[in-house]
């Protein structure tokens, strides 16, 4: 006897032989270098909802960045393609694209209106020669300002808005027995802080004029001069033992108020999570800037070899999509810290610093590129060794800082 | 007066005099220098983090607790999946031991080939793998991803495994070809007379003299090819990785949060396969086989 | 040599000639060409002639690179030398438990630096380890912060390589001493030679192969020197503790300068072929089948 339930019954397995097929069509392995219990929580979001939307995410993680990324090229040189992969925001894939490795996602583009939802700069760090060829997924920090408030209420110091406030406040946590910043002394973090400084003193044009146009009139200018300064005069609130520490050992002197304060990025916040800690009550979040916010961006993106198989094109098309869908990013950034690369979502529902940085990425003046996509890398490594050399050998003065910068900015890389 | 030479020969002295008593007095001193890095790693997979924040890294943990080793073995997360180390530990054997074997077959041969039959060349051979061995081996792995996809055994056991053959090669013929170098030649000349060719001097003359040599072999290529991370990455193929891999995510993340009594487990469960590998191989550090051959 | 010998002997060095020339020589031959280039993250074949070797060694972080590998090579090597060989002959004497001593000394080299390195980092650091279990013992005089002072951090890197690497040499000792023929000792006992003089030189003449042996694995570890130096300082404080092996995979990889990486790889080929050539030359010369 027909009835609706046996056609519904019938209809339900021709599609349930169906779908197996289909689904299994759309295989993506993913290459990334999420590995910590955080960040393996958010990339889960992503093979989740790329699950839900027919697509299988195949896991191929591989910590540290030089590594997995080592790991890909060789794999896509070899023939074996991995179908999507992760890299840092910025130029890290120039090479790729020059070698026709990567298929672009200009459909994507367009279909999901990139230029409406997107920040400019990373627009611009996706685009080349006209084509946009990775999918930017987050936005990373790079210059916050983490306090301890215990530590500060012992010394009696409010936390500081600009650069000119900060000295007065370190000299306070000195004089009350903390340290007063702690520090990771290593060749990064080193450059990380250097970055702080140029943002937060030169702001958005001087930083983009430095690392983007190499400037090196600007680098023998008096406002260069005052950023090393500056830089160097933090050296005087570091603990002896701060070179060659990890972050987090760093990070973990501010949560125990040991130490007064850490610049670090938004990343720094999974480790006062894992204490117990939230932004607001034991600690405190900021940006220091003396032209106003200045907020160094930076990033993770997915970008997709060209593949001969159609089938797995397709899941590449289907993978790039899930990643900016407002509802992937939304809880993507609540379990990784970062904030969402899209403008027009409803951040509300996360933590209180990610909430400052999502008003700023509205406001383009208080935006800074960050330096990965402003160079490539083998330029910010060879300043990295210069700035890393400025701040751990009292043999290098400031002038002999300058002179060597200029010159390795006018180096072909 | 001097002591005369007791020498390692005979019956275990002991009499306690001041010499033995300085003797073990030096060893065990060396012991504890040598021991100190382990003992701080063993307290700290026995402590939880916020106890390690503390940083007393020579205290002993105030509540001893194996939860960070289990979840090193079983739950670390290493990527999506939070499955701990053990995903990798069979891999890591069906890469070790071919990887092993054929590396020290391959450089037996080779070292008693180059040291005893000396065919022309062969000065300029063991030249060119010795010269080789000092680059860091890095710079190899993009030309011979390039070999490796035309010959077609790219991502794969047998392509891993020659790899190791290939950068095994010098150390193993190295050592063999010295231990070879310093046997009496009159061994070979009298097997010679014999009428024994190249396969017969080796399989039942050279090769049981070489045990202690064998030995060490082992534990070069045992250590080495267990404790590759690169290697076994690029070459083995995503369904083989080793061990290494997910160590290396548990132990590298650039970003996230560091777990540091995961890590310390984590690294000493990877170290029981060398480990138990040298303990064992002790028995065959025998004494006096090349004499009694000669002396016989 | 009869033709059947000499078959099988160029049958036995098959494996080893193919990969020589075809792994060794083939891979560094397209390493030197492309130090020649100017190559990023991936290989290119624009030509720009020295260019990268002028970089080099115009490159501040090269320049100490070379200087820390020479004063750690030759500490390392001697130190480990004759720690390892002290330690053998020492345990050769029919100790208890040689076993147990045999492993505790060995056991570094199984363990990779990644994780052994954060423990020695800090074990030495002077906020958290021996300088500061020092000053809890009430010894506020005691300095140990060599890890941290640019112009001593080279040493704690010997430190730590020499605990890895001194059970090694003292397992290749062991074997060679096992080698030495009982016959010896008793002829020095009837001379009445003091100890130390037969070892220092009856016994260790004869195990020029062990040393040899010891001395070239020692040397390469040296050149490979990388795992340590990111481990314990990743080249720090500054680039005080760089060492070339470190130069060239971090720009292979990390800087995507594979140009410069090849340019300073090639560089240490031709260093170490400007050593061995000369060696092997004077030992083609001898007769005899004297080890390297």
């Amino acid at each position: 006897m027909f009835t609706y339930r046996s056609a519904g019954f019938a209809v339900a397995a021709m599609l349930a032989l169906a779908t197996p097929a289909i689904a299994q069509e759309q295989r993506a392995e993913v290459i990334h270098w999420w590995t910590s219990g955080g960040e393996s929580a958010a990339v889960k979001v992503f093979a989740d909802q790329f699950q839900a939307a027919g697509g299988t995410w195949v896991d191929t993680a591989i910590a540290g960045g030089a590594n997995a990324r080592t790991a890909a090229i060789n794999r896509t040189v070899g023939g074996n393609p991995p179908a999507a992969m992760q890299l840092n925001t910025g130029k890290q894939f120039d090479d790729l694209v020059e070698n026709d490795l990567l298929a672009n996602v200009d459909a994507q583009a367009a279909a999901q209106n990139w230029q409406a939802i997107l920040p400019p700069s990373f627009l611009e760090a996706v685009t080349r020669n006209g084509h946009e060829y990775a999918v930017p997924v987050n936005i990373h920090g790079q210059n916050w300002l983490f306090y301890s408030n215990d530590a500060l209420a012992k010394a009696g110091v409010q936390p500081p808005n600009n650069w000119d406030d900060l000295f007065p406040a370190l000299d306070k946590l000195k004089a009350a027995g903390m340290i007063p910043l702690a520090f990771s002394g290593q060749k990064n973090w080193e450059r990380n802080l250097f970055n702080n400084v140029m943002a937060g003193r030169g702001g958005h044009d001087f930083f983009v004029a430095f690392w983007g146009k190499r400037d090196v009139a600007m680098v023998k200018g008096p406002e260069f001069r005052n950023i090393a300064e500056t830089f160097k005069r933090l050296r005087n609130y570091v603990d002896p033992g701060s070179p060659g520490r990890n972050w987090n050992d760093a990070t973990s002197l501010v949560i125990q108020g040991k130490a007064g304060m850490q610049f670090m990025g938004d990343w720094a916040k999974g480790e006062f999570t894992a204490a117990g800690q939230t932004p607001g009550k034991e600690y405190g979040c900021t940006v220091l800037g003396d032209h106003g916010i200045a907020y160094v961006m930076g990033g993770d993106v997915f970008v997709f070899p060209q593949l001969k198989d159609a089938n797995q094109t397709k899941a590449q098309q289907l993978l790039a999509r899930v990643l900016l869908e407002p509802d992937t990013q939304i809880k993507f950034a609540q379990k990784k810290g970062s904030i969402p690369v899209r403008l027009d979502l409803d951040t509300s529902s996360l933590d209180a610093c990610a909430r400052k940085a999502s008003g700023w990425i509205h406001n383009a003046n208080a935006q800074v590129p960050a330096n990965e996509m402003l160079s490539p890398p083998a330029l910010t490594g060879a300043i990295e060794d210069l700035i890393s050399q400025y701040w751990n050998d009292p043999g290098m003065t400031t002038d002999g800082f300058i002179t060597r910068v200029a010159n390795t900015l006018t180096q072909q890389f | 007066m001097s002591a005369s030479v007791r020498g390692p020969h005979g019956r275990r002295p002991w009499k306690l005099t001041p010499a033995r008593l300085g003797l073990y007095g030096f060893l065990i001193i060396c012991a504890l220098f040598f021991l100190t890095p382990l003992y701080v790693m063993i307290v700290t997979s026995l402590k939880d983090m916020p106890e390690i924040r503390e940083a007393h890294i020579l205290g002993l943990p105030t509540a001893p607790s194996l939860a960070a080793w289990s979840k090193a073995w079983f739950a670390a997360c290493t990527g999506l999946t939070c499955n701990g180390i053990r995903v990798g530990f069979v891999n890591s054997l069906r890469i070790m031991i071919p990887s092993v074997i054929v590396s020290i077959i391959v450089g037996a041969i080779t070292g008693y080939a180059l040291s005893f039959w000396r065919p022309r060349g062969a000065v300029l051979l063991f030249g060119v793998l010795i010269a080789v061995a000092f680059i860091p081996y890095q710079v190899f792995i993009y030309p011979l991803v390039r070999i490796f996809s035309y010959l077609g055994i790219n991502n794969s056991i047998a392509g891993i495994v020659t790899i190791h053959t290939i950068f095994g090669l010098p150390t193993m013929t190295l050592i063999f070809r010295n231990h070879f170098a310093a046997l009496p030649e009159e061994l070979f000349k009298a097997a010679r007379v014999d009428g024994a060719g190249f396969w017969r001097i080796f399989g039942v003359i050279m090769l049981p003299m070489a045990l202690p040599i064998i030995v060490v072999a082992v534990i070069l290529q045992v250590t080495g090819i267990w404790n590759d991370f690169i290697f076994g990455l690029v070459f083995a193929g995503r369904e083989n990785l080793p061990m290494t891999v997910q160590l290396n995510n548990i132990v590298n993340s650039t970003q996230g949060e560091r777990e540091y009594n995961v890590e310390m487990a984590a690294t000493l469960l990877t170290a029981i396969v060398p480990l138990v590998v040298y303990f064992v191989s002790g028995r065959w550090f025998v004494r006096g086989i090349a004499a009694g051959a000669v002396k016989g | 040599m009869r033709i059947g010998s000499r078959l099988s002997t160029h049958l036995a060095l098959a494996p080893a000639l193919l990969i020589a020339l075809v792994a060794y020589c083939g891979a560094m031959g397209w390493t030197i060409w492309i130090s020649f280039t100017n190559s990023r993250m991936l290989p290119s074949s624009v030509f720009v002639g020295l260019r990268q070797y002028s970089s080099l060694l115009a490159n501040e972080r090269w320049q100490v690179s070379v200087q820390n590998i020479a004063i750690f090579g030759v500490l390392f090597i001697a130190m480990a030398l004759a720690l390892g060989f002290v330690l053998a002959a020492l345990i050769d004497q029919r100790v208890r438990a040689e076993g147990l001593l045999r492993s505790v000394f060995l056991y570094p080299f199984s363990m990779s630096f990644i994780v052994t390195g954060l423990a020695w980092r800090w074990l030495l650091n002077p906020t958290l380890g021996i300088e500061k279990v020092g000053h809890d013992l009430g010894l506020a005089w005691f300095r140990f912060d060599w890890l941290v002072r640019p112009e001593r951090v080279i040493y704690t890197l010997v430190f730590a390589a020499v605990w890895h690497a001194a059970g090694l040499v003292m397992a290749i000792m062991l074997a060679g001493l096992r080698g030495v023929d009982p016959e010896i000792w008793k002829a020095a006992r009837v001379d009445g030679i003091p100890a130390w003089r037969a070892y220092l030189f009856i016994v260790v003449p004869l195990m020029r192969g062990s040393f040899a042996t010891a001395v070239i694995l020692l040397a390469v570890s040296v050149a490979r020197l990388y795992d340590l130096s990111v481990a314990m300082t990743n080249g720090g404080p500054g680039i005080a503790s760089e060492v070339p092996a470190k130069f060239v995979m971090d720009h292979l990889f990390e800087r995507g300068n594979v140009g410069l990486a090849t340019a300073a790889a090639t560089t240490m080929l031709i260093t170490v072929v400007a050593v061995l050539a000369p060696l092997m030359y004077w030992q083609y010369r001898q007769p005899a089948r004297r080890p390297v």
